[in-house]
């Protein structure tokens, strides 16, 4: 599904260059639920927006789906962009003029292709997150966790092969955080999608099939879940603690 | 909402208030520009303000500052516009919109509303200056030479605005579609835009580099003249530039230090501080620019007071209701005449008294023009008219009894000596304009008389030296002065027959202004040369038109008559007045709007600061406070600044005029205070209106 091969990227302050992602490697496989974690600085979201075309990288390749992402026009970044990712950022970025079911409808818009069918996804992914009842509404008239699921409604109305969440539940209390990861898991189990997710939270990592970590640009280590969602939290803290004490 | 247009009409819909206030900047800016220009341009305004004087490069000058501030205005206006359009164009951008499926959408938008609020400000700015103008008529002063004219190449300067306007949105929204990174343009209404913090030493600097420039752009002209002998050329302006430079450095003090320090409670204003620290680009580029803009609208100001109070003083300080002058082949009425007149308006004349003077060639120095810019310093044998009294008529006219040795003059001036350039204080010889005989002199020193203080002027000779120089002299040499009071009560219908008879009885040999010198025209009409007076150069004054600014200002035989003058004085200065109270109009009225968009601006993008506050529990009172102290420096300082430097620089030019600051100019400047006064009430009650509606737009109480 994505395959990321010797990926690196460096910000230019006048003279200085500054490395971020210093070579890093990683996949994630089709209708998986993936978390990258890290300290702050440690390339997450840098990582994240190379894989979503929005800032450009220095070295290696991305390939999603059979399509590599180096060097193609920014015609074709924006046709990967709308056809086969899908985004779910922190602060949701829902369009404020716009109603809830209108913002789902975006990325369908801009690819030029609003049917009748297209009405249809529209009513199964508002009753799939809980948010028929306030599609007529404005984003500034619902809840933080109710923007949020719209952000994932619409990030899948285009049917994308890669779902990509930057810190989903960064600014969601528990519960409307709790609300957004069963989301994630019913897009993954009810529409086959596959999910990848930047976060600090290791609650909502434990949900993941895959925790990702990274450190100083690098992969530190790579946890697949083999056991029962608390247990697996656990062991991720663990990891965690030992990463952060080889920093000190 | 199924296709893009569709989805760009309701974004676009949702966009209203961003999109009103975009509107509502260039539509000021343009009525601005637009109504500055009409009035710069209007033959009515032209007609009056001579071609090279002061008044018009004043004018000009303010405009410059003007279109500067405007320019700044739009700018801040368009950026303002696209910080919030970047969250959306930057969202459709990650949502896999191509920078080629935006663009056509955003052109559109932003062409039509930069189009269509510099194409209303153009329409609206024609009422404007129409409705201002006659509005000064209606309430002010109403006179022919009021009507206002307007020449339409004014809209030339219009459309240049105009095309900048749109040019500006058009680049903006290039910038914005060019970024290659998609989140810089999502955050780009979150990005914090802090200046480059200087120490504290940054704002005693710009005050040193304002003082710098005013006083090095102001000496610079008269330094440059007298090292290379040539006329400055206007590059020499940008010595003012170290003015702007500190001014910034000021504004920049105020934005990152503020001028209070708290060494008891250094938390003091700390969310104040860092609100304005972290927009602080902006806010400074906002206070420079209504600071250059007060500056210019006070510099306005003061023009009604300084020329109102010295008028006012001169006029009431005259020993005689009625003073005038004319030459002997001319016939002008005498007492007889003008007694008969008196009583027909049922007044009298008392206090009469005639002396002769004769009109002599004088010799000195003058600045003679090699071509280009440059010049050099030549004796001139025949360089001025002089008009000369003896010792005893001098005494006759004015009550003082004067001792001139022979072979020396006195020149006659103000009290204050003002006005002295025009007075030749440097002849060593006078000439008898028919027989051409000289007579060797000496300059003995300054009588003071102000009624007899003119621009050409006059000067006082032995009676022995009077008699010898006065031989075989033509009428046409020799004049008469002659002054009278008004017995009892004087009369504007008196004063008015007085000035219209005296006017009609000269003949065309005198319709010419003061600045035209028969004395230097012969000397180089005999050196083969053509007199600039002659040429179209000079301004020509009519007969037919006795009732003109020009013909009352600059008419070399004009009388002085104190209920004339008195009673005119704003009719004959309305247009100069009309002009310059526009400009302060204009000017004080952008930079409020600026301060008002400005604070209401900080208002909307720190709602969620003011939002956290409330939430943390901070009171209506503390909230209040904040936002007075959000808005405060951005009226205070460019008031103070933009007043307090303007009022400086003026003290300067009356004393750099003639070295002195006289009693009248004091008064002037006195007065000038008061008006500055008036003004920063009336800028406190748009401060205070800001504040309510920054409140009002934060919710709270």
């Amino acid at each position: 599904m994505l395959y990321v091969k010797n990926l690196h990227k460096s910000y230019q302050s006048g003279n200085k260059s500054y490395p971020v992602l210093k070579g890093i490697d990683l996949s994630v496989a089709d209708q998986e639920f993936t978390a990258v974690m890290g300290p702050s600085g440690s390339g997450k979201s840098t990582l994240l927006n190379c894989i979503s075309c929005y800032i450009p990288f220095d070295e290696g390749t991305i390939t999603l789906g059979s399509q590599q992402l180096k060097g193609l026009s920014e015609d074709a970044l924006a046709k990967v962009r709308n056809e086969k990712l899908g985004f779910v950022f922190q602060d949701f970025m829902l369009l404020d003029g716009l109603t809830i079911r209108e913002n789902i409808l975006v990325p369908r818009i801009i690819r030029g292709k609003v049917d009748k069918d297209t009405e249809k996804l529209t009513g199964q992914l508002l009753a799939l997150f809980g948010i028929e009842h306030i599609s007529d509404k404005y984003p500034a008239d619902v809840s933080g966790g109710e923007r949020q699921r719209t952000a994932v409604a619409r990030s899948l109305i285009n049917q994308p092969l890669l779902l990509l969440a930057d810190e989903p539940t960064g600014n969601l209390d528990s519960k409307s955080s709790r609300t957004v990861i069963e989301a994630f898991e019913d897009a993954r189990d009810q529409l086959g999608a596959s999910i990848f997710m930047v976060t600090h939270d290791s609650f909502a990592a434990s949900f993941c099939d895959r925790v990702i970590l990274l450190k100083d640009g690098r992969v530190y280590d790579n946890l697949k879940k083999e056991e029962s969602q608390s247990a697996f939290q656990d062991r991720l803290l663990a990891s965690i603690k030992k990463m952060s004490s080889e920093t000190v | 909402m199924t296709t893009m247009k569709l989805l760009e009409k309701k974004l676009q819909k949702a966009d209203q208030k961003q999109a009103v206030l975009y509107l509502f900047c260039n539509f000021v800016s343009l009525v601005i520009i637009t109504a500055y220009s009409a009035m710069m341009l209007s033959p009515t305004v032209l007609l009056v303000l001579p071609q090279g004087g002061d008044s018009r490069k004043q004018m000009t000058a303010v405009f410059v500052l003007a279109l500067f501030g405007c320019t700044v205005f739009t700018v801040y206006a368009s950026c303002l516009f696209f910080r919030k359009k970047s969250r959306q164009l930057g969202t459709l951008m990650a949502l896999g919109a191509s920078r080629k499926r935006l663009a056509p959408g955003l052109f559109r938008e932003v062409l039509l509303l930069s189009g269509t609020s510099s194409f209303l400000g153009i329409l609206a700015g024609i009422p404007f200056v129409w409705l201002l103008w006659n509005g000064f008529r209606l309430f002010l002063v109403n006179s022919q030479e009021m009507t206002l004219k307007l020449d339409f190449r004014f809209l030339y300067l219009s459309a240049a605005f105009f095309v900048l306007v749109v040019a500006c949105s058009c680049i903006n929204a290039f910038r914005y579609l060019k970024r290659t990174n998609i989140m810089d343009v999502v955050r780009e209404e979150h990005r914090n835009e802090p200046v480059k913090q200087l120490g504290r030493w940054c704002g005693p600097l710009g005050f040193l580099l304002v003082l710098a420039g005013a006083v090095m752009g102001y000496s610079a002209p008269d330094v440059y003249m007298k090292l290379f002998h040539a006329y400055p050329n206007a590059l020499l302006n940008l010595l003012y530039a170290p003015v702007f430079a500190g001014l910034y450095l000021i504004m920049l003090h105020t934005v990152t230090h503020g001028w209070h320090i708290h060494r008891k409670n250094p938390y003091k204003n700390l969310i104040s501080r860092s609100m304005m620290k972290f927009q602080g680009k902006q806010t400074v580029n906002n206070l420079l620019v209504s600071t250059v803009l007060i500056a210019g609208g006070s510099f306005a100001m003061f023009y009604l007071p300084t020329l109102g109070v010295s008028s006012v003083l001169e006029t009431a300080s005259r020993p005689f209701d009625y003073f005038y002058h004319y030459r002997q082949d001319q016939h002008i009425p005498g007492e007889r005449e003008l007694s008969a007149m008196a009583r027909e308006h049922g007044t009298a004349i008392r206090d009469f008294r005639e002396v002769p003077y004769l009109s002599l060639g004088m010799d000195g120095t003058t600045q003679i023009e090699d071509g280009g810019n440059s010049f050099h310093i030549e004796y001139i044998e025949l360089l001025e008219e002089g008009k000369f009294f003896s010792e005893t008529d001098y005494e006759t006219l004015t009550g003082e009894k004067l001792s001139v040795k022979k072979g020396s003059y006195y020149a006659i001036s103000n009290e204050a000596e003002t006005g002295t350039f025009y007075i030749n204080t440097e002849a060593s010889k006078l000439t008898n304009m028919d027989t051409r005989q000289s007579l060797p002199v000496s300059f003995a020193g300054f009588a003071h008389y102000g009624l007899l203080s003119d621009r050409i002027g006059y000067y006082i000779l032995n009676d022995e030296d009077y008699s010898q120089i006065a031989r075989d002299l033509s009428p046409q040499w020799m004049g008469r002065c002659a002054c009278f009071n008004a017995d009892g009560t004087d009369s504007y219908e008196f004063a008015q027959d007085f000035f219209h008879t005296l006017v009609s009885s000269f003949g065309p040999e005198c319709e010419y202004p003061d600045t035209y010198d028969r004395v230097y025209k012969i000397y180089l009409n005999e050196q083969g040369e053509t007199y600039w007076g002659d040429t179209d150069q000079m301004s020509r004054l009519s007969y037919d038109h006795p009732d003109t600014t020009d013909f009352r200002t600059y008419w070399t035989y004009m009388p002085k008559s104190r209920m004339l003058d008195r009673s005119d004085f704003v009719k004959n200065f309305a247009v100069f007045l009309m002009m310059f109270l526009f400009i302060a109009i204009i000017c004080s009225l952008a930079a409020m709007v600026i301060g008002y968009t400005r604070c209401l601006t900080i208002a909307l993008n720190n709602r969620s600061v003011f939002e956290d506050l409330k939430r943390l529990g901070a009171s209506p009172a503390f909230l209040r406070r904040e936002i007075k102290s959000q808005a405060g420096p951005v009226f205070q300082f460019p008031g103070l600044m933009g007043m307090g430097i303007m009022y400086f620089l003026y003290f300067l030019i009356l004393l750099a005029n003639d070295g002195k600051f006289t009693t009248g100019e004091a008064i002037g400047m006195a007065a000038c205070f008061g008006l500055l006064l008036i003004f920063a009430g009336i800028y406190f009650l748009v401060y205070r209106f800001t504040v309510k509606s920054m409140c009002r737009q934060l919710e709270i109480l």
